[in-house]
């Protein structure tokens, strides 16, 4: 077994089997469910169309996961530092490449998990209803590039930064940012700005699809535009975090 | 004969005015294949026919598709944005006596009662030709289910919550 494997399997074994782990995945479920319960304890929400209750999950399954992977990155380098183990880590007969690329992979799958976490929520809300598989399928799609690249930034930034806080909280800022379109819908952002800024922002190109693909049933050949948006987001993050994680900040 | 002069002038005026306006006629039919008691999420589909009934050829003929809210005390205008992607066609040049067939498909995303209309005009004139309305009842049906939502959204914060307990309870018990 390689040491990038190795790596990757204690990512993933940190978020199943740690109690730091359990606890973020809890936080993740804790979201999703709170959203779900308020679908039901409010009437008028209950009255929501199906497609609409799954675009509104997608996206907020999508912000979830983006949030833990945010955390994630933030520790993946400052943490080890903190806890004294990066020193360690970087005096191994390890390439820094193959330290970056286990990581990158610890934190895919703890997408994967997320994803898997999330597919009962979508169904709790959407079964009956219109597209839910297509729901399943795009949030795959365009939620996994999107998630991954915050992931990547975090983890750039924590290479760089002295602290987990710093780098958790730059990279807080730019994902609130990019989550804004959750709060504020389409009509609002359909001026000149707001169309310049879904243009780059690959958090609204991974909104907007669920909204043309659940709602209005729109085929993928329509969305590719987005799809090589939220592509070439996880591309130039991972090139960053790569770049970064050549020589990581171990003072 | 002076006033005779004046009425001649403002006839030819009129005229010349009335053949260079654009006349449009627009009918509005509920497909035929559309539920006959809608209810919530369902499809509709609404099929106008605009006819360009002047003597000029119409450019830049406009078409968009309203819908109004008419359920007692909830009097407004609706926001599209949910219920249509199709919501106008532009650009179309329509020349004398030919007619633009359009079908506009509808999601229900509310019930109440409701009001469809299609309005047009064109690049050069001010005015705006509706069609006929059409009025339709959409039935409530709560989509949302409690039974499907609360063993999923208690279950799974529990379930991860027991493997958190079972972590703790082995790391004390090995510490202890």
């Amino acid at each position: 077994m390689n040491a990038c494997t190795l790596i990757a399997k204690k990512e993933r074994r940190a978020l199943l089997q740690n109690q730091r782990g359990l606890a973020w995945l809890l936080a993740y479920s804790g979201i999703l469910s709170a959203f779900a319960l308020l679908l039901i304890s409010n009437q008028e929400l209950s009255l929501l169309d199906n497609a609409q209750v799954v675009y509104m999950m997608a996206g907020t399954v999508t912000a979830a996961g983006a949030l833990i992977a945010v955390i994630m990155g933030a520790d993946a380098y400052a943490g080890e530092r903190e806890r004294g183990t990066l020193v360690p880590l970087l005096t191994a007969p390890i390439s820094t490449v193959e330290l970056l690329m286990g990581k990158a992979a610890g934190l895919a799958s703890a997408w994967g998990i997320m994803y898997l976490l999330a597919i009962p929520y979508l169904w709790a809300v959407g079964a009956g209803g219109q597209n839910l598989g297509q729901a399943i399928f795009y949030l795959g799609l365009f939620g996994t590039p999107v998630v991954l690249g915050f992931g990547y930034l975090a983890m750039a930034l924590s290479a760089r930064s002295g602290s987990v806080m710093s780098s958790l909280l730059t990279s807080l800022i730019v994902l609130l940012f990019s989550a804004s379109p959750l709060l504020i819908g389409p009509g609002l952002r359909n001026s000149a700005v707001g169309k310049a800024l879904d243009a780059v922002n690959p958090f609204s190109g991974a909104l907007n699809t669920y909204d043309a693909v659940i709602i209005d049933s729109d085929p993928l050949t329509s969305q590719l535009g987005r799809l090589a948006l939220v592509l070439i987001w996880l591309g130039l993050m991972f090139g960053v975090a790569r770049l970064s994680a050549r020589r990581p900040v171990f003072r | 004969m002076k006033h005779f002069k004046y009425l001649l002038t403002s006839l030819l005026l009129l005229s010349s005015s009335l053949a260079t306006a654009a006349s449009l006629q627009l009918q509005l039919q509920s497909d035929t294949a559309n539920p006959t008691h809608p209810t919530m999420g369902d499809w509709m589909h609404f099929n106008s026919v605009i006819t360009n009934t002047g003597q000029q050829p119409i450019e830049g003929l406009v078409a968009w598709i309203s819908l109004v809210e008419v359920t007692p005390g909830k009097e407004q205008p609706m926001d599209l944005e949910d219920w249509s992607a199709h919501k106008a066609v532009t650009g179309t040049t329509l020349q004398s006596d030919a007619s633009l067939q359009t079908q506009w498909p509808m999601r229900l995303i509310q019930s109440g009662d409701y009001r469809v209309v299609i309005s047009a005009t064109d690049r050069n004139n001010k005015t705006v030709f509706t069609s006929p309305t059409l009025q339709f009842h959409v039935a409530q049906k709560p989509v949302v289910e409690s039974a499907r939502i609360l063993p999923v959204a208690l279950g799974i914060p529990l379930l991860i919550g027991g493997l958190l307990g079972v972590q703790k309870f082995r790391r004390r018990h090995k510490t202890g």
